[in-house]
């Protein structure tokens, strides 16, 4: 396989996630192992508390690992600390679920989009202000509305303006955790289309976590179906969504329901 | 509470009808500013043992029908005008007691989040029997076996312990459930589901629909608000597509989704993905719903539409009929261009 060969941006390795509560431990990731290559993009799909998000959050570094290791771009992204971390960060974004959650309610859109920018010290006040602007005019938020707050966009625009954020690092890694779902139709086919087309343009390699199957299979190379904290299938799209294995891939594509006869 | 602000006692309509509302009106007063109208002149049917799909985006005005009609609305909306007929009775024109008479003994409720909706410090038990307990429709004991029986017909294992368990206890698919079970206890015979589906997975999706077209079959009218146009083709008989508080189309589902007539319809078409269509490109509608306070005038999806380009686009647009089952607010609809 031709893809094989290109270079693994990010890979799970087998890695293991437990919380404990005070019911008992959790295992939210049992064993998963998972790669990225440049470029590509990864459907995860799986039911509510079936571990995706815990996956992606392993993933991103945002959490420890309880075993295993996630190496990015070769390093282990447990033994990188503080600044070397920080830099290594730069090279990974995310975009969450609820774009107001994510967004700074104190700081108007412009200022949500320089914030990464100046964390990490690039460019001076005036380029930076540009460069966030040219940002927003990417994700179709008119330079027009860059003052207003969040609170004054829909939330099809505020999720806008969060992708316009992880976009200002140049990051090579883009992880989306349901970034369409708590939109409605019209705005979602905005926001799938707007970035499909930052993927294309940008080279971006992409985790796209999903419980909808349909946004999974528009948008990604390959798909894991997470159930219970593991992967119990993985492959190529068109090979899970036309000729699934696994019983449980199965019956979750036999309840789709048709919008068309 | 609520004044009849009628001259003349009106009579039932004509058709045979499970539940008619016509001409529905809502409006939320707002400080220094005119009220905001959020529902403005719907009407629809329901029949005995068929479901009708409400359709539309947020802010749409959806909910606000439903709750219009439930006279569950919130204290800044003026009582709603209109008329909203079932079983011989105009419910717009009753008073909040009479309202709760029928409110959970003959017309059942299921909202989106299931534990929002519930009480969080009452076991099933006492959720489940209440209605049945309150309208005096049985004894104790009665009432803890139908509770039961309900708990078990929406497909909760084991529904003599679950019985005692509180909401947390259960999965997210099971609380749905059990809010069905509540609604269907007393069998009322109009259910009105709220997003039902929106918060569970496909497979739980796919069970409780799967419940609800059981209770269909036994005669319940059911009215469905979705956005979801796989959840309306799979289950229900009727849709009206909703658009900044008007119905802009109405139609048997199957007909509505095959060849939609109103520019909104197809851009909800074009935009929604599904599995199996992954090479048609998707075409979403531009722009966002209008804020109904700066409704636009004349047609509201104007702005957005991709075929206004004559002046009479700008015109208020009426539901026109297209055969004996369809109607479409587009002036263009007729032609089906």
């Amino acid at each position: 396989m031709s893809d094989s060969s290109r270079h693994v941006l990010v890979h799970a390795d087998d890695v293991t996630k437990t919380f404990s509560t005070p019911a008992g431990d959790v295992q939210a990731v049992r064993g998963v192992t998972l790669s990225v290559r440049r470029g590509e993009t990864v459907g995860v799909v799986g039911e509510s508390g079936s571990g995706k998000s815990t996956l992606a959050r392993l993933i991103m570094g945002l959490q420890p690992c309880t075993s295993g290791r996630v190496l990015f771009d070769d390093q282990d992204l447990s033994t990188v600390k503080g600044g070397d971390l920080r830099r290594l960060r730069r090279r990974m974004q995310m975009v969450f679920q609820n774009p107001f959650g994510s967004l700074l309610p104190h700081y108007s859109a412009v200022a949500n989009v320089i914030e990464p920018l100046r964390l990490h010290g690039i460019g001076s006040k005036s380029s930076r202000r540009a460069r966030a602007i040219e940002l927003l005019d990417t994700v179709g938020v008119s330079e027009h509305f860059a003052d207003l707050y969040p609170t004054q966009f829909s939330g099809g625009q505020q999720q806008r303006i969060a992708i316009a954020r992880t976009l200002a690092l140049e990051p090579e890694l883009l992880v989306c955790d349901e970034p369409t779902s708590s939109l409605d139709v019209s705005i979602q086919a905005q926001i799938l289309a707007l970035l499909a087309e930052l993927q294309q343009r940008l080279g971006l390699s992409c985790v796209f976590i999903s419980h909808n199957l349909a946004v999974v299979q528009r948008l990604a190379d390959r798909v894991a179906v997470m159930s219970h904290g593991k992967v119990v299938e993985e492959g190529p799209t068109a090979q899970i969504f036309d000729a699934p294995q696994d019983p449980y891939t199965q019956q979750l594509l036999s309840a789709v329901l048709p919008v068309t006869a | 509470m609520t004044l009849t602000q009628r001259a003349e006692p009106h009579d039932p309509p004509e058709s045979d009808a499970l539940l008619s509302v016509r001409e529905l009106h809502t409006e939320f007063l707002r400080e220094q500013a005119e009220p905001l109208r959020v529902v403005d002149g719907v009407s629809f049917d329901v029949e005995r043992g068929k479901a009708l799909a409400i359709v539309g985006e947020s802010g749409s005005g959806k909910s606000v029908t439903v709750r219009s009609v439930l006279r569950l609305l919130p204290r800044t909306a003026r009582t709603p005008s209109g008329e909203a007929w079932f079983h011989g009775r105009d419910l717009l024109s009753l008073s909040q007691r009479e309202m709760r008479r029928i409110r959970g003994r003959n017309i059942g409720m299921v909202f989106q989040n299931a534990a929002e909706a519930m009480n969080p410090t009452l076991t099933l038990e006492r959720q489940l029997t209440e209605h049945l307990l309150w309208h005096g429709i049985c004894g104790k004991s009665e009432a803890r076996e139908r509770a039961v029986r309900a708990l078990g017909d929406v497909g909760i294992p084991e529904p003599e312990r679950r019985i005692r368990v509180y909401p947390f206890q259960l999965s997210g698919g099971m609380r749905q459930r059990a809010m069905i079970a509540m609604a269907m206890v007393t069998e009322p015979a109009l259910l009105i589901a709220d997003e039902p589906t929106t918060a569970v997975d496909v497979t739980v999706q796919r069970q409780i629909l799967d419940l609800l077209v059981g209770l269909k079959d036994r005669g319940t009218g059911v009215i469905m608000i979705t956005h979801d146009l796989g959840v309306a083709r799979y289950f229900c008989d009727q849709a009206v597509v909703m658009y900044a508080g008007r119905v802009v189309e109405q139609a048997p589902t199957s007909e509505l989704l095959d060849t939609p007539r109103h520019p909104y319809t197809k851009g909800l078409l074009g935009s929604s993905v599904e599995v199996g269509g992954q090479e048609r490109p998707l075409l979403p509608i531009p722009g966002s719903p209008p804020d109904l306070a700066h409704r636009p005038a004349g047609c509201a999806f104007h702005p957005r539409c991709a075929q206004a380009e004559s002046p009479r686009c700008q015109e208020e647009q009426e539901l026109i009929s297209i055969g004996d089952e369809r109607a479409a607010a587009c002036w263009k609809a007729e032609t089906g261009r």
